[in-house]
């Protein structure tokens, strides 16, 4: 019997060949990522060494420190927590990158995506990486076992196999169709599994569809996302890997804990409605809805596919006066692309109030509302409070519908600013 | 080491589906760190007096996929602080397990709970058994056992302890040589 692409992964991670889900090993993971935050970093740095006597991590160069929120900083405190990030980062001889995007989406333009590598960080959004046939794992506290043993202590997980089917129509983007997968399976119809994706959808969708699929697992249940290698993947990944590591698939025979095929060739629009990620809706149903806030990044949704719908919604339009439209591409590189391709001229022109790359307009660092204000976003989430007031509202659409809402006002079909 | 058995009356049963458990100290309030100041505001959307009503070892239960959506660690900081023993729901959100046991805060997944138990019912964890008793209502119930790894934690109380345990595996392994 086969083993799909995590229990392959794990195998070697673990060098126990043949794991099966249900296998309870420890494994070193290839990759150890996180980027700073207080309450996780500053206190893995201090338990390190005040409960465990390490000064220095075992073999630096399986970590790697992202800088990306509170960037940049509007307190000394959040200064002096990055400072010891890049204290602790050169005495480790640790890389720390900041100021070149969200770490989730920078981890993969440096190759730390390698296809059939292990990776772990604390947060969960990490499941992107899937994207290129990576096992990331999000493990909150946990984390600190990477940080003081070389091995963490894992069980396999079982695998869901999801098949998407069917080419999607125009307007409807990626997002749209993880969000259905969120309707269709329910917020627990994957728990404590892996979100396998596949399927001729999959097969024909851009690497940033993937990313922005696989970073939401989390809210179908499952503790991450992968598909396997293909040919759109792997030239990226196979170009900045850092590890010499053979790409490993499921086998045809691999054993899933459940198997779905979803057709998506009917898909339209959603909006997930607050206040929970479970919240599936047809756009159709609450068109109108009155909205002053627009927000278009995230580590899900602020790359070079949606900056370019939301342009493609914008040119030659304005943004309602007194509408806030937030437009922050995900990471240094894909801004500098969108940059030279007129992409940010467009939404600049239209009115959109561009950033650098930060995760701070997503929790509500920055850009935040007030009490009965609503918000259209591509952030990862809708629960209360998520940005700024816990009376005010988030709901999640695509960057076309972001676009779309930020000429209107209200909550509005991209599709008729997509035509022609 | 073995776990403790918990027992304790069930201070509160959160019926809801997928709950987010930030909604236990308002999501406002997530950012406090105070474990007193937390729990002061504790439960107030729920039941004002729950804090007067609570005992120490007293257990909360819940639906399924407890813990769902962006969870963050303050609503079990103060459940701890008024003496909160454990958690036993219908199902887990990943996250949410994963974040409290690496705390040391005991959490059961039992499938059938919410029809076992009725608020202030005497419940007891038995581990070994992998079973649930209702001493107010004289019943049992399966609960899902804890994988090898979850239950070293909870020995452990956390993540820190789990590690030095770990620490002190290695050195009998490497004194008697490999087992």
């Amino acid at each position: 019997m086969g083993q799909t692409i995590t229990e392959k992964i794990l195998s070697r991670a673990s060098g126990r060949p043949g794991l099966r889900a249900g296998d309870e090993v420890l494994a070193r993971p290839d990759f150890v990522v996180a980027y700073d935050f207080p309450g996780y970093t500053d206190v893995i740095f201090r338990q390190m060494k005040d409960e465990f006597g390490i000064d220095r991590v075992r073999d630096p160069e399986r970590f790697v420190l992202f800088i990306d929120h509170m960037v940049p900083a509007v307190t000394p405190q959040e200064e002096d927590l990055h400072q010891n990030t890049r204290d602790w980062g050169a005495a480790n001889t640790v890389p720390v990158h900041e100021r070149r995007g969200i770490g989730h989406q920078v981890a993969a333009e440096l190759g730390y995506a390698t296809p059939g590598a292990f990776v772990v960080h604390f947060d969960g959004h990490i499941s992107q990486l899937g994207t290129f046939g990576t096992l990331a794992l999000g493990v909150r506290r946990h984390l600190l076992e990477a940080f003081v043993k070389e091995k963490i202590q894992i069980k396999v997980p079982a695998t869901t196999r999801v098949d998407l089917t069917g080419a999607l129509q125009p307007g409807v983007m990626a997002r749209d169709v993880f969000h259905h997968i969120v309707r269709v399976l329910g917020p627990s119809g994957c728990r404590f599994q892996v979100l396998e994706l596949g399927g001729d959808t999959i097969a024909s969708m851009s690497i940033e569809g993937r990313q922005a699929i696989t970073c939401l697992a989390m809210f179908t249940g499952a503790i991450t996302a992968i598909v396997n290698p293909d040919e759109v993947t792997l030239p990226y990944a196979r170009a900045r890997a850092r590890l010499p590591l053979e790409p490993v698939s499921s086998d045809p025979d691999a054993q899933y804990a459940a198997r779905h095929r979803i057709d998506v060739s009917t898909l339209e629009p959603v909006v997930v409605v607050p206040p929970s990620p479970a919240n599936t809706r047809p756009l159709a149903e609450h068109l109108g809805t009155e909205v002053q806030v627009g927000y278009l990044g995230s580590c899900a949704s602020g790359r070079l596919e949606d900056l370019r719908a939301a342009a493609q919604v914008l040119r030659g339009r304005q943004v309602k006066p007194g509408f806030q439209l937030h437009v922050v591409p995900t990471s240094q590189e894909i801004m500098q692309q969108a940059a030279a391709e007129g992409v940010l001229t467009d939404l600049i022109a239209a009115g959109a109030f561009v950033s650098s790359p930060s995760c701070d307009y997503c929790f509500g660092r920055i850009g935040v509302m007030t009490a009965g204000q609503r918000a259209v976003s591509t952030g990862t989430l809708n629960v209360r409070g998520r940005m700024g007031s816990p009376d005010s509202e988030i709901f999640i659409v695509n960057a076309a519908a972001v676009a779309a809402a930020a000429i209107e006002g209200r909550i509005a079909d991209p599709r008729r600013y997509l035509q022609g | 080491m073995a776990l403790q058995n918990l027992r304790g009356r069930v201070a509160f049963v959160f019926t809801e589906p997928d709950f987010d458990v930030d909604q236990i100290v308002g999501v406002k309030n997530i950012k406090l760190r105070d474990p007193a100041e937390l729990a002061a505001l504790a439960m107030q959307a729920y039941d004002p007096a729950f804090g007067s009503l609570v005992r120490p070892g007293d257990l909360l239960v819940g639906a399924d996929n407890f813990g769902f959506g962006h969870p963050h660690y303050p609503p079990m900081i103060a459940m701890r602080h008024l003496g909160i023993a454990g958690v036993v729901a219908e199902s887990f959100s990943p996250g949410y397990w994963r974040g409290e046991i690496a705390m040391g805060f005991p959490q059961v997944a039992c499938p059938g709970i919410l029809g076992f138990v009725r608020r202030w019912d005497e419940l007891e964890v038995d581990w070994a058994g992998q079973r649930i008793l209702n001493h107010t209502q004289g019943t049992v119930i399966a609960c899902e056992p804890l994988s090898v790894a979850d239950r070293q934690m909870l020995e452990a109380g956390g993540i820190v302890g789990y590690l030095h345990q770990r620490d002190r595996d290695d050195t009998r392994e490497t004194t008697d040589g490999p087992r």
